[in-house]
């Protein structure tokens, strides 16, 4: 029975909502409808919260599920909730009902359309809260982003390769797909990748350190001496190295699962796979667009994106240069090109560690919705 | 060790909440009041103030209550808080200070 479970806010909002609705349909008067807040309020168990309801839910019916139960809420407190959805999830759990409340109040009594003035100001509060640096859990974003990209980019370069080698396969079907080698030599191709995910994805860090070394080495030192090599095998180097940074510097892909759901997943690869399948223009606006979304989602989200930029900076210059990276012969090689593919991104990460160490420096900045988690 | 100022929105809340603990729509009407209806801050700005002053530990809740069947939080200074409008309002005491004697002395063209 889950009557000793503690009450989360969630299940008070929702009780509350079932209280305002009987109010509204007259099974409570306004005095008993305010006690019987009070009571959700202080109720610590969903116990409690039950025998709030006690009277009036029907009979086996212990907690309405989220969506369902909600009372039919005046026109315009549906636009403001509606409006309210442009701020982050932990925002709103601590307070949508309180600014609704607030909103509700300074309307001008009769109107039912949320103001143009009202809908901006929500517009412009959202995306101060989005940009501003908070700290969910305490921990500084930059670590957290560097965990999630330790989980995510082995995924996502494991996904671009196996898509690389089997575009490459029916490329050459005639005698790909008959040769006699072919279910080998495309896996082989894929091996690494594959089991770098599989490591990091298992939470193994230092197996995945090891491995991660293991490949960068290898694609190193094998790699001929000509310069086209080292521009082609930058691909792979950047990703990898910073891979080990991101194991090696990061509370590890312990913590990346914690921070990383499978549906960020799932559209970080579609957003890898989108990008590389479709056409150059299309590209940059899924690009675009992705990265818009990355950096209005949260502090996290603009480290990760920094982060993944670096990761994929020998891809852009490639983009930038020739069809795809591979087609060793379209590729402009030359000192130059081959110091910009490495060295930008070095630099770029150097600049992302001076930030990160002038932000751990700060003090620890915790928003009111960490500290009511930690309270 | 010397802070940037703080804006007008931001010391009015302050100053709102210097009286004694208040809900977000008390603390937009007395803002209203003491600005002489200058600044009117939206319950978006308002939250987004709040919240950002609640991270730097300048204010903090204080209690919850349910009035009317709608939900309301109270907030209050903190003692970093009331330290830091104080700082605020020396600094600009003694500022208007130099600038109404200069003004004076020149005859008076406020």
């Amino acid at each position: 029975m889950n009557d000793h479970f503690r009450a989360s806010d969630a299940d008070r909002d929702r009780v509350a909502a079932v209280l305002r609705g009987h109010c509204a349909a007259g099974d409570l008067t306004p005095e008993e409808l305010d006690a019987r807040l009070t009571a959700t309020l202080s109720a610590r168990t969903l116990a409690e919260l039950g025998r709030v309801l006690a009277d009036l839910a029907a009979p086996g019916l212990a907690l309405p599920p989220p969506g369902r139960g909600l009372p039919p809420a005046g026109r315009l407190e549906r636009r403001y909730r509606r409006l309210m959805f442009l701020y982050p999830a932990w925002y709103r759990r601590v307070h949508e009902e309180e600014m609704l409340a607030v909103l509700m109040t300074a309307a001008p009594a009769g109107t039912d359309r949320a103001g143009v003035a009202d809908a901006a100001d929500l517009l412009w509060g959202a995306m101060r809260v989005r940009l501003q640096p908070q700290r969910r859990d305490g921990q500084p974003a930059w670590r957290d982003a560097l965990a999630a990209l330790s989980v995510i980019l082995p995924v996502i370069m494991l996904v671009i390769f196996a898509k690389q080698e089997i575009t490459r396969s029916l490329a050459y079907s005639p005698m790909g797909l008959h040769g006699s080698d072919f279910p080998l030599w495309p896996l082989r191709q894929i091996a690494a990748p594959a089991a770098l995910a599989a490591l990091v994805l298992l939470r193994l860090r230092v197996a995945a350190i090891m491995a991660a070394a293991v490949v960068f080495l290898f694609v190193l030192l094998t790699g001929e001496s000509y310069l086209i090599y080292a521009t082609a095998n930058a691909g792979v180097l950047v990703p990898l190295g910073l891979e080990i940074v991101a194991l090696a510097a990061s509370p590890g892909p312990r913590r990346g699962r914690q921070v990383v759901t499978w549906k960020h997943g799932a559209l970080a690869v579609t957003g890898a796979l989108a990008a590389s399948i479709v056409g150059y223009p299309a590209m940059l606006i899924v690009v675009a667009v992705a990265a818009a979304a990355m950096a209005l989602a949260s502090s996290l989200g603009r480290w990760l994106l920094v982060l993944l930029t670096i990761a994929a900076w020998p891809a852009i210059m490639f983009a930038a240069f020739g069809p795809f990276m591979g087609t060793a012969s379209f590729l402009p090689y030359g000192p130059a090109v081959v110091s910009q593919v490495y060295l930008l991104p070095a630099v770029l990460l150097a600049l992302f560690a001076v930030a990160a160490l002038s932000e751990s420096r700060r003090p620890a900045l915790l928003s009111l919705a960490a500290r009511r988690a930690r309270s | 060790m010397t802070e940037v100022s703080l804006r007008e929105p931001t010391f009015l809340i302050l100053t709102a909440l210097a009286a004694g603990p208040q809900h977000g729509y008390g603390i937009m009407t007395d803002v209203a009041e003491i600005s002489a209806g200058r600044v009117r801050m939206r319950a978006g700005t308002l939250y987004a103030a709040l919240n950002r002053l609640a991270t730097e530990n300048l204010v903090e809740p204080d209690r919850e209550e349910i009035v009317d069947a709608r939900f309301r939080r109270y907030y209050r200074l903190t003692p970093q808080g009331a330290q830091r409008l104080e700082a605020e309002v020396a600094r600009m005491r003694s500022n208007t200070a130099v600038a109404a004697r200069r003004l004076g002395l020149l005859g008076g063209t406020a």
